[in-house]
């Protein structure tokens, strides 16, 4: 690694003279390969190589009439922030990278965004979606989810439609930025739709338990159980729910049933929990991006990840093809005017719309509801492409 | 009053499963004097064999609880054997130092052999209801394998031959040499019981759990955390210490909410350390 290091410098140098002469737009990848977050990390790895194959097999970008490859600057960052701003550091200062993405989830992304920031470095975060993260005044940071209120909102409104005789609601949140937030919308959802949050409790991070919170929520008989956090814990709070005797007319693990592994680990444990999320296969948009539609993108990420794509694989690739509409735009790969095209887009992606809102977040429009109905996930929302209405949990 | 016996029997059954994680840890601590970082990996090691010959062979996790013990206890004997035996005399930071090497090598390996998506052997046992209480039959599987396993290194440190060579190893390495006892040997065969104890409940969590590398850190946390509550030294020290911290987290969770079960167990175990560090039931020595 240090002679790649040395020898990189000792390049660099020699080509410091002719660094006008640049053949490649290079972006940064920082990925947390190994370390708690290496499943998501992976998911974000396939979705980039399918984005930076695609481009480059056309002859790569097109900036101001040359067409420039495209190369991918990867690093692990071993799910641990310290090292992610390190690694940010050193993809800005000594690898020269144009651009950026960032790594998986809001915390991680505020990090590396604050040192882009510092560089004027523009970074497109695929799987941030909590606004502690964009209310930094951050000029160079867009990300491709939309905000968690909306989300919230959009189901608890199509819940209660549906379900007129849910009043009550109990909240079980992780504490954590992700998490965290997704609990504290749906207080905010719940009081403006009229439900009463008859329990309301965060977890800690590295839990292993849930007997306790659910007992308590067994107690307090709510129409409506809303538990947020990751896959894990979702897993376990499901199994302990079914252990417990824990059952509601609605169920809502998010985001939950928008991953695959939900399913795979619960079996029929995972029939008829709900959620909402950023991005669904089911949706289907057509594009004059590199994917060119919705089920282009899911069938190859199939074939190469041999898994199905969920929001965050989806949201990474779309995080790109939003960076390379937005350097076709400014015609040159100048940061500044990049980051005001990015600022201005207005585009349709295989991923759905993309339009950064001021603070720098994709405006979220018809977000998929989804609910897993005979082992499947099927689409409650958008109304136009539903499958199915919302079936009773219990 | 079903509340409570809820709460109680959610802490027991909680707590079986800590005494499950920590039993093997204590003893290497116990014997070997060694803080054993790789406890957690070999129980995410247990799960997955078990997991994988559920879903590819189809075998019984309860089955395939004696084949991974086995296995377990085979790696652990080799890894005490060709490693750690050779530092096991030097002072406590070298051992911990060499094992958190050997763990980061086996987290990093199943990490990428396996990959970190949680796993879970989706056999739901459905649960033993009285009343209102509900006792979910896997976890009292697991309380009956911790049961069963304290009892079984019980017996065996008191009765057997072997068992009474690592009393002996643990008591006076030097004068157990003299004696004829082969230590590195003995601690061998310990180090293997350890993983193996390890890789038996790592099987039967992976009913309970979903199985990741991710939970390698904790899984090792919440053992460190019942030893020393429990106390070295002696064999039931790790189930009351489990089961203690079941039963503190279980009314901590229900009293004054899920963020605040993890903080008291905590708070309990730097009050032990200070007031008693020998724990609830230690003993200097092991017997």
């Amino acid at each position: 690694m240090r002679l790649k290091h040395l020898l990189s410098a000792l390049a660099l140098g020699t080509l410091a003279i002719a660094a006008h002469a640049q053949n490649t737009i290079k972006i940064g990848a920082p990925l947390a390969l190994t370390g708690s977050l290496a499943d998501e990390a992976k998911k974000q790895q396939v979705a980039y190589a399918m984005w930076r194959d695609r481009v480059n097999a056309a002859g790569g970008i097109n900036v101001g009439g040359t067409k420039m490859k495209v190369e991918l600057v990867e690093s692990d960052y071993q799910s641990n922030a310290q090292r992610a701003q390190q690694m940010a550091e050193k993809m800005i200062s000594q690898d020269k990278v144009d651009f950026m993405t960032s790594p998986f989830g809001s915390g991680h992304t505020k990090v590396v965004a604050g040192v882009a920031e510092r560089y004027g470095v523009p970074v497109v975060a695929p799987s941030a979606s909590s606004e502690s993260v964009f209310d930094q005044g951050y000029k160079y940071l867009f990300g491709t989810l939309a905000p968690n209120g909306g989300l919230v909102q959009t189901m608890a409104k199509l819940f209660i439609q549906q379900m007129p005789n849910v009043k009550t609601v109990a909240i079980l949140g992780r504490e954590d930025v992700f998490p965290k937030s997704m609990a504290v919308s749906m207080q905010e959802a719940a009081k403006a739709a009229g439900l009463t949050i008859v329990h309301d409790e965060l977890y800690p991070v590295g839990n292993l338990d849930f007997s306790a919170s659910m007992s308590k929520i067994k107690a307090a008989k709510p129409d409506w159980i809303y538990v947020t956090g990751y896959d894990k814990d979702l897993i376990l709070a499901r199994k302990q729910m079914a252990d417990l005797g824990v059952t509601a007319p609605i169920v809502t693990m998010v985001t939950g049933p928008a991953y695959p592994e939900f399913i795979n680990n619960l079996g029929k444990l995972a029939d008829n929990v709900s959620s909402v999320t950023w991005w669904h296969q089911a949706t289907p948009y057509t594009a004059d991006d590199v994917f060119g539609s919705t089920k282009a993108f899911h069938d190859e990420y199939v074939s190469r990840a041999k898994a199905e794509p969920d929001y965050v694989g989806a949201s990474s690739a779309a995080a790109l093809v939003a960076l390379q509409k937005a350097i076709e735009k400014a015609g040159t790969l100048d940061k500044a005017k990049v980051r005001d095209a990015l600022a201005a887009l207005d585009i349709t992606t295989f991923y759905g719309p993309i339009k950064f809102g001021a603070n720098g977040m994709n405006a979220g429009r018809e977000l998929p509801v989804i609910q897993v109905q005979g082992g499947k996930v099927v689409l409650l929302y958008p109304e136009a492409i539903k499958q199915a209405d919302l079936k009773p949990f219990n | 009053m079903e509340t409570y016996i809820q709460i109680i029997a959610n802490g027991l059954m909680l707590g079986a499963l800590y005494a499950c994680i920590a039993v093997g840890f204590s003893l290497v601590w116990g014997v070997l004097n060694v803080i054993n970082m790789l406890h957690g990996s070999f129980i995410v090691l247990g799960g997955y064999l078990a997991f994988f010959a559920w879903a590819q062979l189809g075998v019984s996790p309860f089955v395939m609880l004696f084949v991974v013990a086995a296995v377990l206890f085979l790696l652990g004997f080799l890894i005490q054997y060709g490693a750690i035996n050779r530092v096991v005399s030097k002072p406590v930071l070298l051992t911990l130092t060499l094992t958190f090497g050997l763990d980061l090598i086996l987290y990093n390996f199943m990490n990428v052999v396996f990959e970190a998506t949680p796993r879970r052997i989706t056999l739901d046992l459905g649960s033993l209801g009285i009343g209102e209480v509900m006792l979910p039959y896997d976890r009292l599987l697991a309380m009956l394998l911790a049961l069963a396993m304290t009892g079984i290194l019980y017996w065996v440190l008191r009765s057997s031959r072997i068992g009474r060579a690592i009393v002996a190893v643990r008591m006076d390495r030097d004068a157990a040499a003299l004696m004829g006892i082969r230590v590195n040997k003995v601690y061998a065969i310990t180090f293997g019981i350890s993983a193996m104890m390890a890789g038996a409940c790592g099987a039967l969590m992976a009913v309970v759990y979903p199985i990741t590398t991710n939970t390698t850190g904790l899984l090792l946390g919440k053992a460190f955390t019942i030893c020393v509550i429990g106390g070295l030294g002696s064999v039931p020290g790790a189930l009351v210490g489990g089961l203690a911290l079941g039963l503190i987290e279980s009314f901590a969770g229900t009293w004054l909410g899920a963020q605040y079960a993890i903080l008291i167990g905590s708070l309990l175990m730097l009050t032990l350390l200070m007031v008693r560090p020998t724990g609830l039931i230690g003993k200097r020595g092991y017997e």
